[in-house]
């Protein structure tokens, strides 16, 4: 196995995955490798608990491993992964509760102004919107963050926040309404 | 997405990112980035606690490495039911394919017996009813199961177990025998009519049991039952043993056999004295 590594740090997601379907344990250690790391970051943001983001990882790549001839292989392996991930966190709800937390909007806004590097990543990803983000109330922000950024049906968000799938729309819809309406405003301010 | 930009995550970011020190949006756009740069996902990794990612390897090659478990016990985790569930369900002597194939044996042979005859009914309506009645008789009890010992000292509501392997025993059996009893000559009706004795000798069964145990409960209500049918064949009609009046019958027999039941599980503290 340890000579064979070498030969997978090369290869793409898409070829370790077809191998790891076949039974090559190395290819699974060497996605394992790429993938669980961030995704454990990723999931050690929205939840308090580690044996439960564990578990998840775990799980997650399980069902990988067992599904791997249901990915299409367009896109990124990445995205494919955080789907079966956060869902499978979700679920994990109805079994306990106040497990799942979502990331915190206002820690670290001020203990830690942005770098200049921040500054750029946030010019290249959402410039205004991040401040319009800013500026919605934490009810419409967790919408916005479990239905657009973690990318859950509105379904999936209403077992998440504990409120009805109505609620859900509702909120999604208004805070949608609210964010055009501050980048109107920003824009405008510009050039005033 | 952002795949060709030439920007990249530095390490303080990164660091910040993985304590849990950014704030939402920013963290959203870091996010974003990694969703499409594969250099800043391995820039992650050694800034993850390892305990963490040994702990979900090890976990993952168990898994993949141990067989495949039973049929029932996947089925049961496919259809979202804890795997603890599951290994119970597939303990089940009377939900083991070669108890199942024998019971839809028994019952071609009756359907076949009906259609030979073309006038009779009697063969259906002997063996329908007892397929799932003498599978739940025999789902529990100390000689059928081979981890009986371990089921009464798990903690798991004995109660609980029961009426969950006698649904499972409905689940697989009433379908099927429904479809035979389409088959059968005579009206269409029937082929669901007799579940309204099966459905009225379950709780009789489960009652009785709570007295003389599982496996001479399953006799008794078996001879009960081909008294009542075979009694009926010389001069009622093919479908008396299932027809309204009788129905009727039987829905006060099981409405009493429930109230025996809970009668006797609120009298019993004991464990397993009841069910």
């Amino acid at each position: 196995m340890e000579t064979a590594d070498g030969n997978h740090q090369a290869r793409g997601d898409a070829d370790l995955l077809r191998a790891a379907a076949d039974g090559d344990l190395a290819a699974l250690r060497e996605l394992h490798d790429r993938h669980a790391p961030w995704l454990t970051a990723r999931l050690l943001r929205r939840c308090n608990d580690r044996e439960v983001v564990v578990d998840v990882v775990q799980d997650t790549f399980l069902t990988m491993w067992q599904d791997a001839r249901k990915w299409r292989g367009d896109g990124e392996l990445a995205g494919w992964l955080w789907g079966i991930a956060f869902r499978r966190m979700v679920s994990r709800l109805r079994a306990r509760k106040a497990v799942v937390l979502m990331p915190d909007w206002d820690a670290g806004a001020t203990g830690m102004l942005p770098a200049a590097e921040d500054q750029v990543l946030l010019g290249v990803e959402y410039g205004d919107l991040g401040d319009a983000l800013r500026r919605l109330s934490p009810a419409f922000r967790a919408v916005v963050q479990a239905c657009v950024l973690d990318g859950l049906t509105t379904r999936e968000a209403s077992r998440l926040l504990g409120v009805r799938e109505n609620t859900v729309k509702t909120r999604l819809h208004r805070a949608k309404a609210q964010l055009r309406c501050s980048l109107a405003d920003a824009r405008l301010e510009g050039w005033r | 997405m952002t795949a060709d930009t030439t920007w990249h995550a530095g390490h303080t970011l990164l660091r910040a990112y993985v304590e849990g020190r950014l704030d939402a949006v920013l963290g959203a756009s870091l996010e974003r980035h990694l969703d499409g740069c594969p250099a800043c996902r391995a820039d992650i990794r050694p800034l993850v606690d390892p305990p963490l990612l040994d702990q979900s390897w090890s976990g993952l090659r168990t898994a993949v490495e141990s067989p495949p478990p039973p049929w029932l016990v996947r089925l049961a985790r496919r259809l979202g039911l804890p795997e603890s569930t599951g290994v119970l369900l597939a303990a089940t002597a009377s939900l083991r394919t070669a108890w199942l194939s024998s019971a839809f044996v028994a019952l071609g042979f009756a359907v076949a017996a009906t259609l030979l005859r073309g006038d009779v009914l009697w063969p259906f309506l002997l063996v329908a009813p007892l397929i799932p009645v003498l599978g739940v008789a025999a789902a529990y009890g100390p000689s059928e199961d081979p981890f009986e010992a371990l089921a009464v000292t798990a903690p798991y509501g004995r109660t609980r177990l029961i009426l969950v392997r006698s649904l499972a025993v409905l689940v697989t059996s009433v379908p099927g025998a429904c479809l035979l009893g389409l088959a059968v000559p005579g009206p269409a009706w029937v082929a669901v009519a007799w579940l309204g004795p099966a459905l009225t000798m379950l709780p009789l069964v489960l009652a009785l049991a709570s007295w003389v145990g599982p496996r001479l409960a399953g006799a008794v209500m078996a001879l009960v039952w081909c008294g009542v049918v075979l009694g009926s064949v010389r001069r009622l009609p093919a479908t008396w043993p299932v027809e309204a009046t009788q129905q009727l019958t039987y829905l006060a027999l099981a409405t009493a056999a429930v109230a025996v039941l809970l009668v006797r599980s609120r009298r019993t503290r004991r464990i397993g004295a009841v069910l």
